[in-house]
């Protein structure tokens, strides 16, 4: 399940289906599981992941070269939702290859094995909310995305529309680049926060232990992942989950 | 006049981006929307595009070529004769005019024969702004002069190589900087696609093509032409040769699309005239993007880099599906004949990208009578592709040239080495 509001900070981590393989997807979330990680983001590779900086571009581009797609990411959550089931699956695509599918389709289909929420960057708030009485029927969580430069009249229809979690992009640009936390990062979590109960997942720039340092108090979630994708791709699945194990034992021991 | 229906044209267009670019693109469009109407705004551009780009640009008969093909008359709208050589320095211009107003000091672009990308360099340079253009590794090797031009007038031209390193891989990284930068910086967008307002406002600052071509027809013709037709790459200079004659349904509006070299997946940018094109979600927009069952964009391919591209004017995709705009292609063994054609015939250089346009119009232009008239509108000049075309028609002196040239350009870098 989503973590309550202020629950101690937890780690999310991302497999993109078909990096480095299919096969080698089943292992790495296994490892991931094993490492202590319970929320995991499975990105549906796409040819123009305009969100994404190099390390997730290029992944997405290995991934799509060995198989990866919708199909393929639907029967991966299905084998890893059964099991692990005390872990929560959250999916992550860009519109696109979701919309071809059929969005309707989709949903059922990725309630029906376990997927609990997901994470699509470029699909737009007016564009959800039609579809939130079917979404909150399956028990299908949105989770929305806000930045530094939403207007509070935007953030509150955001926060309105998402469920589960809240997604904190935590400054300008795409993923892969360092943040800083600072003060000005403190007010941007307080802003979000007079709009909602939900629990915040912050993402961009979460790459070593003194970030997971930084944030801890500030967030309930912290998504770790395109540093853990380098590991992977630099070392491998196997050194990448011993990677992260270390980063959860610091993490609680702080 | 074209209005979208909230960022809509029919079920194309959108704004489908990451959250992050969404208040640029409100300010942008809360900018356009207050000018558009304003006649002292259009006239401010148009003396802009008078003064620093030769506008109006002619209206010229091909008589010979006429004569010789025994059908319509054919004419040619030469937007090859702006500064640049190309139809993009209106767009360009035009959004120069909103820079300034919104107090931005940096631009970014995207592009895909250069044309784009020079006139954005050409703007920035007058302009005194930073520019930085995204371009593919793929189109920088075919369109190298045009890269040329960009640095030496201080432009910082990127090569993207992800992909297939052509302009749709270009577009997405011109995204990502704009998703850093948007606070400081303005995206030039070069066509008539991606999130709203582009569309619309893109294609308002290319409608000047379609009033001129009005006006010079009614002086020169004596009435309105019978058939336009334009090359479709995004689809800027065909939604400017048809914007202002969208209500006169008298008047075929053709498009051209690059029928590459066959109609196999990745051998062509066919969207419209194939149901090669499905619909879909990307760049920030919804149109008809040649993809896989996946929704994963496709490969394209086209001798022409400016028509390289995965995706339609959503307002195109609109226009085709409501069958106000007839859709066509051309193949590149067409469009290279056709090009030869009017050289040798009229004494005009086309780009490779026009000369798609020529190739359809003249296909056209032979199912016609005399007493009618057929406007091709000619979007660029055709220098940029002196490397292109030359591959097209090898001659023996001209590798030996380029040998010596390599060799004298080597020995100046070896002698500036040394000092």
């Amino acid at each position: 399940m989503f973590p309550a509001q202020y629950e101690n900070l937890q780690i999310m981590s991302h497999a993109v289906i078909g990096f480095p393989s299919l096969e080698e997807n089943e292992k790495a979330i296994a490892g991931l599981v094993d490492a202590g990680v319970h929320l995991i983001e499975l990105q549906v590779p796409f040819s123009d992941p305009v969100a994404d900086g190099h390390t997730l571009v290029n992944a997405c581009y290995e991934a799509l070269k060995h198989g990866g797609s919708v199909q393929a990411t639907l029967d991966l959550a299905e084998r890893v939702c059964a099991r692990h089931p005390e872990v929560t699956f959250v999916l992550m695509s860009y519109l696109n290859p979701l919309y071809r599918y059929g969005l309707e389709r989709l949903f059922t289909t990725a309630a029906a094995i376990g997927i609990k929420g997901m994470i699509i960057p470029d699909w737009p708030v007016e564009e959800i909310e039609p579809w939130l009485p079917k979404l909150d029927e399956l028990g299908l969580s949105p989770i929305l995305m806000v930045t530094p430069n939403t207007a509070p009249e935007r953030v509150r229809r955001i926060a309105k529309a998402s469920r589960g979690m809240i997604y904190v992009v935590s400054r300008m640009g795409v993923t892969g680049h360092e943040t800083h936390w600072g003060e000005k990062f403190q007010n941007y979590i307080d802003r979000i926060r007079q709009h909602t109960d939900l629990p915040l997942a912050v993402g961009f720039g979460v790459r070593t232990p003194d970030d997971l340092k930084a944030l801890a108090g500030k967030a309930e979630v912290a998504a770790f992942c395109s540093q853990y994708i380098e590991w992977q791709r630099d070392d491998g699945s196997e050194v990448a989950a011993s990677k992260m194990k270390s980063i959860v034992q610091t993490m609680a021991a702080n | 006049m074209i209005r979208s229906d909230n960022g809509f044209f029919g079920e194309f267009g959108g704004r489908f981006v990451p959250e992050i670019l969404l208040p640029a693109l409100t300010e942008l469009e809360d900018l356009f929307f207050g000018l558009r109407d304003d006649p002292a705004f259009w006239q401010e551009y148009l003396t802009l595009t008078q003064e620093f780009s030769g506008r109006p640009t002619p209206l010229t008969p091909l008589r010979r070529l006429s004569k010789q093909l025994g059908g319509a008359q054919i004419w040619l709208k030469r937007e090859d004769l702006n500064h640049s050589g190309a139809h993009k320095i209106n767009n360009v211009l035009g959004q120069g005019l909103l820079v300034q107003r919104m107090g931005k000091q940096r631009v970014i672009a995207e592009t895909g024969a250069g044309q784009h990308g020079l006139a954005t360099a050409i703007m920035a340079a007058r302009l005194g702004l930073d520019a930085t253009i995204y371009m593919g590794a793929e189109d920088i090797e075919r369109q190298y002069s045009n890269v040329f031009w960009m640095r030496q007038l201080g432009s910082n031209v990127v090569g993207v190589t992800t992909g297939a390193q052509t302009l749709k891989e270009a577009l997405d990284e011109a995204l990502r900087d704009w998703a850093a930068s948007v606070e400081t910086t303005h995206y030039v967008l070069g066509t008539a696609c991606g999130p709203a307002p582009f569309p619309e406002l893109v294609s308002y600052f290319q409608s000047v093509i379609s009033a001129e071509i009005k006006e010079q027809a009614m002086r020169q013709m004596g009435r309105l032409p019978d058939e336009i037709v334009a090359c479709v790459g995004g689809g800027s200079n065909a939604m400017g040769a048809f914007a202002a004659f969208l209500e006169d349904p008298e008047v075929k509006l053709v498009g051209i699309e690059a029928g590459g070299l066959s109609l196999e997946d990745g051998q062509h940018s066919i969207r419209l005239s194939q149901n090669t094109g499905e619909t879909g979600i990307a760049q920030g927009y919804k149109t008809l993007f040649l993809q896989n069952d996946d929704g994963q964009l496709g490969d394209t391919h086209s001798i022409a880099a400016g028509l390289d591209y995965v995706g339609v004017s959503p307002i195109l995709a609109h226009l085709s599906q409501q069958g106000r705009v007839i859709p066509d292609s051309a193949t590149d063994a067409e469009v290279t004949a056709a090009f030869s054609l009017l050289m040798k015939t009229e004494g005009i250089i086309p780009a490779l990208e026009s000369a798609h346009g020529l190739a359809g119009g003249f296909k056209r232009a032979q199912q016609m009578t005399p007493e009618q008239n057929l406007v091709i509108n000619l979007s660029g000049r055709g220098d940029k592709d002196i490397f292109t075309v030359a591959r097209a028609f090898p001659q023996p002196e001209w590798a030996g040239f380029l040998q010596r040239e390599a060799d004298r350009s080597a020995a100046i870098m070896q002698q500036q080495g040394e000092l």
